[in-house]
């Protein structure tokens, strides 16, 4: 059989051990599932969504409500973007605790860290679209934290604001960000990354010579296993769209006055959770940030994992590196649980 | 694999047909477009059951959202509601002016009669101001009955009659240090119409304009009629007037024993200690008390009395005088329109009718040709006629009558 172009992508032949689900857990190929599906919705929402304050609320009531279909489409949406989010996780996780940042892929690695934080940015600017007072707090709060930092906190506020408060230039700008600029960048990254992954290499394994699981399968049988693997997200999706709706509150009536929900968006609870125990500027932006450079510096710093240790969970070579992340990933579960319960 | 994938599709399969069976069990969205505004809205989609709620407000030319506000989009109940104003009572003196106000509905100018919301909240109904200013000089915390405080603040700016004041401030118990007073305070301000009656079956009555245009708020809190009238029973005065006392020596208030009881309109009706409860319990409450006295004149009064002021005269006349009649020859007469909004009876140009001292057209009544005069029930439709007291043989000096004294006669003695 020739291959069709979406065989092409893929190389001949790929490991077999790599190649199984309790190695790679699906997370990445997963990951452009959702964001296709994400790219497809939210198309979709663009007839009718209307980026304006007075707007904005009414016009998801439309979608949700009135448009056929509309409601399915933009629960899908929203599933996929939360989904999105957990399976980039874990894709980050597999990497880290595979060792499989390890040179040549350190460079990728960092793309993926940044599609991570991007993926993050468009699901919070996604959120604020819905310019009701479920989002208020987050909204209101969020940008005030811009300001606390040093020297160029109030320019940088004014820049993504758009003005003193957030109204309708915040509004249209974070519109832009949303469908256009952070997209965009995702699309580049995104294809930057699935490209080194092939220049790289392919899936991390050891070096012919310490190989020791020489079988390998063909790309006619990966490309299987993504399209089951689809098939079955594309399902759960569609069950959770078609029984749990997106979040919707009622429209924001004045910025000013502080309703709604007081609750962060469940990917920032753990920073929200911080910001309760002192000042905004270090637990807000500044512990977020060195989260983030720890993350990025984990393979330049970390001892490098052991060639004959590719391709397996849990190298020994890399153990620190795994212990760093464990306790990162641990305290930002927990401290997203604390956020999540009812303020006493 | 192959196995797999036919599973797979199968599965996603079955998860659009779920998709598409929970979408198809929404409910069909029904549109209106009101004239007013020109806004869709699907509150129909759940509410097409509701009546009407008056032939003034027509629901194709103003639909819900107007004076309910509310989601006008959203087919979930919760969000739908989220917004409405004043909850299911879109009048309750918190939100009238957004509801029912502006310069073509019921806060206009008083040249047109559309100034019902100034006239409203300034009145004794809403303030209780009466009753405050009594208790206050009554347990000697001011020197007179003038009435300073509200239970909210308001302001006149235009004061027409010789008892207005120009302003009232809030009555705030914690500024009280007299023990009567503050049991007063703690009792007795759930009365009137902007404050939130007690809790209990026993205190049902709505705020606002509905705890007099909204009728039979029996059935309240099981779920009050979608309906605004003029035709105001004597029931509907009676959910205030009528449920029991005040003990002013304990500061509260004593319920009627023998209430509420279903019998008839005259066991119904009367309180037994006020001298009103005297009336004569064929009529209702607003076939004599007339829109000022009930609603206010857009004055701040210091008391009920000093806005009552239909007398035995004003239908009777006296001994020398007959009453004072109008011929209507106006079509923009306010009696037709208020006729018009109550049809019991059908005004004609040239017809002759009562008008009281300040000039309140008592627009159920009718000069018949004999001289006599005839009164329809605004309730009821009931036909009354009556006679003038002059060639009658009464003595009784007209001028020296007040307000309460109609129910002298207009009474029934249990």
């Amino acid at each position: 059989m020739r291959p069709s172009f979406f065989h092409h992508l893929h190389p001949p032949t790929i490991p077999a051990k790599q190649s199984r689900w309790r190695y790679t857990l699906g997370a990445g190929g997963t990951a452009v599932f959702l964001m296709l599906v994400l790219g497809a919705t939210g198309i979709l929402e663009l007839f009718y969504y209307v980026p304006t304050p007075d707007q904005a609320a009414q016009s998801i009531q439309t979608i949700s409500y009135l448009v056929p279909f509309g409601g399915l489409v933009r629960n899908i949406h929203f599933w996929a973007a939360q989904l999105l989010l957990i399976v980039a996780a874990v894709h980050l996780v597999r990497v880290v605790f595979t060792g499989s940042y390890a040179p040549p892929r350190r460079f990728n690695y960092l793309l993926g860290l940044a599609l991570f934080v991007f993926a993050i940015l468009l699901d919070f600017t996604g959120y604020i679209l819905r310019w009701d007072e479920g989002i208020q707090w987050a909204l209101v709060v969020g940008t005030n934290l811009i300001k606390t930092i040093p020297l160029i906190g109030n320019a940088f506020y004014v820049v993504l604001t758009g003005g003193t408060q957030p109204g309708l230039p915040t509004l249209i700008r974070f519109y832009a960000w949303h469908i256009f600029g952070l997209a965009l960048i995702v699309i580049i990254l995104g294809v930057w990354h699935a490209f080194r992954v092939r220049r790289d290499g392919g899936i991390a394994v050891p070096p012919p010579p310490l190989r020791v699981d020489k079988e390998r399968i063909t790309r006619n049988e990966l490309v299987r296993r993504e399209v089951l693997a689809m098939l079955l997200t594309g399902a759960a999706l569609i069950l959770f769209a078609a029984f749990v709706p997106a979040p919707i509150a009622q429209p924001i009536s004045d910025i000013t006055i502080m309703a709604g929900d007081a609750r962060a968006p469940w990917f920032f609870l753990w920073v929200q959770q911080m910001l309760k125990w002192g000042d905004p500027f270090i637990l807000g932006v500044l512990v977020p940030l060195i989260v983030l450079a720890v993350l990025a510096l984990i393979p330049y710093i970390f001892p490098k994992p052991a060639d004959g240790e590719l391709g397996k969970w849990f190298p020994r070579s890399n153990r620190l590196a795994q212990i760093v992340l464990a306790v990162i990933a641990l305290l930002v579960i927990i401290l997203t649980i604390f956020g999540s319960l009812p303020a006493s | 694999m192959k196995r797999f994938i036919a599973l797979g599709s199968a599965i996603l399969l079955l998860a659009v047909v779920a998709a598409w069976w929970t979408n198809s069990r929404q409910p069909k969205p029904i549109v209106l477009i009101p004239t007013l505004t020109g806004k869709p809205e699907y509150c129909l989609t759940c509410h097409s059951d509701l009546r009407e709620i008056s032939p003034s407000h027509p629901v194709k030319t103003f639909g819900c959202v107007i004076c309910h506000g509310g989601e006008p989009l959203a087919l979930d109940a919760n969000l739908a509601h989220s917004t409405m104003r004043g909850g299911a009572n879109p009048s309750d003196l918190s939100v009238v002016q957004e509801s029912c106000g502006g310069s073509n509905c019921h806060s206009g100018s008083a040249a047109d009669n559309n100034d019902h919301i100034q006239r409203v909240m300034t009145s004794v109904q809403s303030t209780y101001a009466g009753a405050i200013a009594n208790i206050l000089y009554t347990f000697g915390v001011e020197p007179d009955l003038t009435a300073r405080f509200g239970i909210h603040a308001v302001t006149d700016d235009v004061i027409t009659t010789t008892t207005g004041l120009p302003a009232l401030q809030v009555f705030d118990p914690t500024k009280q240090t007299n023990p009567s007073v503050l049991k007063f305070a703690a009792n007795c301000l759930n009365c009137h119409i902007n404050a939130q009656p007690l809790p209990g079956s026993q205190f049902d009555r709505l705020t606002g304009c509905a705890a007099c245009h909204t009728p039979d708020v029996e059935s309240f809190p099981k779920g009050q009629i979608h309906e605004l009238t003029t035709a105001i029973p004597y029931t509907q005065c009676n959910t205030c007037h009528n449920r029991g006392n005040y003990d002013l020596r304990t500061m509260t208030f004593v319920q009627r024993t023998d209430q509420p009881l279903p019998t008839d309109r005259l066991h119904n009706y009367y309180q037994p200690i006020a001298q009103f409860t005297k009336c004569e319990y064929t009529l209702d409450c607003i076939d004599c008390h007339t829109r000022t006295e009930a609603m206010g004149d857009g004055d701040i009064h210091s008391n009920m009395k000093q806005i009552q002021y239909i007398q035995c005269q004003t239908c009777h006349g006296t001994p020398t005088q007959l009453p004072q009649t109008k011929t209507l020859t106006d079509p923009n007469d306010i009696a037709f329109r208020l006729a018009q909004l109550n049809p019991v009876v059908d005004l004609k140009l040239g017809d002759t009718i009562l008008v009281t001292s300040k000039g309140e057209p008592l627009w159920n009544t009718r000069v018949l040709p004999d001289g006599t005069y005839q009164l329809v029930g605004k309730a009821t439709g009931q036909v009354f006629t009556f006679k003038p007291v002059m060639g009658s043989g009464c003595t009784q000096n007209g001028i020296d009558q007040s307000s309460a004294y109609c129910h002298t006669c207009h009474s029934v003695q249990r």
